[in-house]
């Protein structure tokens, strides 16, 4: 780890997870719980919700920030399809540092090396 | 289909309730004693407003062909619980690209009448 880079974060999913993001979000769409459904719209089986792995790109930042309160803009797109038993990597690095802001740019792969998040950067108060 | 682009739904008011974040904040895997997780926005911005757009027969989404793409938030400061917020979906960007359909969606919203939070998703639906 160089440095200027975070401290990667790991992500086991699991259809527990998953199950508990739809509650507890309120997207109860039938491919991230149902398999003949999730199969049915042309997927492998469940997917995990972006939002879900938006969620821990959220913590992996946090972890960094210390405070969430620090965080102004997260983004990214949503590549790659994230499934119950992969495990994702999150990895960034500080892009910028002036004045009242550090920008950090960051990914998520999955366990085949596939990026499953990309253009994903957030911005936080210094 | 672009002629709902700049459409605006009626504001939504929602309550920051302490319940419900720490039931989210232990989904996400996030400390719920730190207060409100920045990805809540999902509740209180983007799934409060999208209803609205899924539900609108002029939007015509078809739901069962769509995937969130891509998304922004962007914070003037976060809310704590016990907050009341409310969040305003404006369809921004309709077009069609390659058999795609990419439906943008921006929600804002804010809180005792000053901006708190922007969201900006991108849909794609295929044809």
């Amino acid at each position: 780890m160089s440095q200027g880079e975070l401290e990667p974060f790991t992500w086991r999913v699991t259809r527990e997870q998953i199950a508990a993001y739809a509650e507890a979000s309120g997207d109860h769409n039938p491919i991230h719980l149902d398999d003949h459904a999730a199969r049915a719209a042309g997927l492998p089986g469940v997917i995990a919700h972006g939002m879900l792995g938006m969620a821990q790109l959220a913590n992996f930042v946090v972890a960094y920030a210390g405070d969430h309160r620090r965080l102004r803009k997260l983004r990214c797109r949503f590549s790659g399809m994230v499934l119950p038993g992969d495990v994702i990597t999150f990895s960034g690095r500080v892009a910028e540092a002036s004045g009242n802001l550090v920008r950090l740019e960051l990914e998520a792969q999955n366990q085949k090396g596939e990026r499953v998040l990309t253009k994903a950067l957030a911005e936080l108060t210094a | 289909m672009s002629e709902i682009v700049g459409k605006s739904y009626p504001p939504v008011k929602i309550g920051i309730e302490e319940a419900h974040v720490r039931a989210f904040a232990e989904a996400i895997g996030a400390d719920p004693d730190a207060g409100v997780p920045p990805t809540y926005a999902a509740v209180y911005a983007l799934f409060a407003t999208a209803v609205q757009l899924y539900g609108d027969p002029e939007a015509a989404v078809d739901f069962a062909h769509l995937l969130h793409s891509e998304q922004e938030f962007t914070w003037e400061h976060h809310p704590e619980v016990g907050d009341q917020v409310i969040a305003t979906g404006t369809v921004e960007e309709d077009v069609d690209r390659r058999n795609l359909r990419f439906l943008t969606y921006a929600t804002a919203v804010t809180s005792d009448g000053s901006p708190l939070c922007g969201s900006r998703m991108v849909n794609v639906i295929r044809g």
